[in-house]
């Protein structure tokens, strides 16, 4: 790819959310990829915030939900008198 | 219990009752997204039996409309969708989060600039870890709930339940580009809160005489 159509630090920052949740095409990202190889600042900077978003997500999905006691059971049965109307 | 009789043999899904879905396809699927619905009720009705009351209102309302499913696409945003609907056709007005910090006007990058400046870890591979961890699911959880609804709503949507921006868009029923909104600045409010839960704990001061220490 032509230098010329490379994106600027701000022009990668701008997508920085989309690149982090693959939201974006795979040619942005690949300018992205090859603005951050070549721009030790911005990639020390999506680095941080994908740890932090990797970080977040983890410590959130370690929270257990159970379900109280009987949900369940009142769920099927009122879907079994649902369909036996 | 009773009301749990013969549920393993009478599956109370008629065939011709759930569209697209195979004959009893509707109560597996169902089942198998029971506990993070009740999950997220919890987060929008902030009460266990007003959750409990949402979770069994929507199973009712989704059997009712299974034949709008398709098959193939995401049964639990299906779901959360209409678990949605059901909550706001209750509540109409939003509750307020009580937010302890400031959250107006959060700069970009907040975590990163206030790690750098504190001496806390801001390069390598997984720079936010320690901070995170430290921070531990509880509080994490705590700070999510402090950011305005709306903003915590889509948040806890994409980091607990891993949706794609238009998974997010249809559960709550807004377009795709007012999820990216939402979601850019809800991270950038998380930071802020976290930073200042951080601080508050004495994590911050923890970490930085670690990072002194040779």
């Amino acid at each position: 790819m032509s230098h010329l159509t490379r994106f600027t630090s701000e022009e990668a920052f701008r997508r920085l959310d989309d690149f982090l949740d693959r939201e974006q095409s795979a040619a942005e990202t690949e300018l992205v990829h090859e603005h951050l190889e070549i721009c030790a600042g911005c990639a020390r900077e999506f680095r941080f915030e994908a740890s932090v978003l990797r970080g977040v997500r983890a410590k959130l999905r370690q929270i257990e939900v159970t379900l109280p006691p009987g949900l369940r059971d009142r769920v099927l049965a009122a879907l079994a008198a649902e369909g036996a109307r | 219990m009773t009301e749990s009789t013969d549920r393993s043999t009478a599956s109370p899904v008629a065939p011709a009752e759930v569209g697209g879905l195979a004959p009893g396809g509707f109560e597996p699927l169902l089942l198998a997204v029971l506990s993070p619905a009740f999950g997220y009720a919890l987060r929008l009705a902030r009460n266990r039996a007003d959750a409990e009351d949402l979770v069994q209102d929507a199973s009712l309302l989704a059997f009712r409309a299974a034949h709008t499913f398709e098959p193939g696409t995401n049964f639990k945003a299906w779901f959360f969708q209409i678990l949605t609907r059901c909550f706001y056709a209750r509540h109409r007005r939003q509750q307020r989060r009580p937010t302890t910090v400031d959250l107006e006007d959060t700069p970009d990058l907040y975590l990163y600039s206030r790690s750098a400046a504190a001496g806390l870890p801001w390069e390598g591979e997984d720079p936010a870890s320690l901070l995170i961890d430290r921070l531990g699911s509880e509080r994490v959880e705590a700070a999510i709930e402090q950011l305005p609804e709306e903003y915590g709503t889509v948040c806890a949507l994409y980091f607990t339940e891993d949706f794609a921006y238009h998974e997010i868009a249809a559960v709550l029923g807004i377009p795709v580009g007012t999820v990216r909104s939402r979601l850019h600045r809800g991270r950038k409010m998380l930071q802020k809160v976290l930073w200042h839960v951080a601080e508050e704990a004495g994590i911050v001061r923890d970490l930085a005489h670690r990072e002194e220490r040779p």
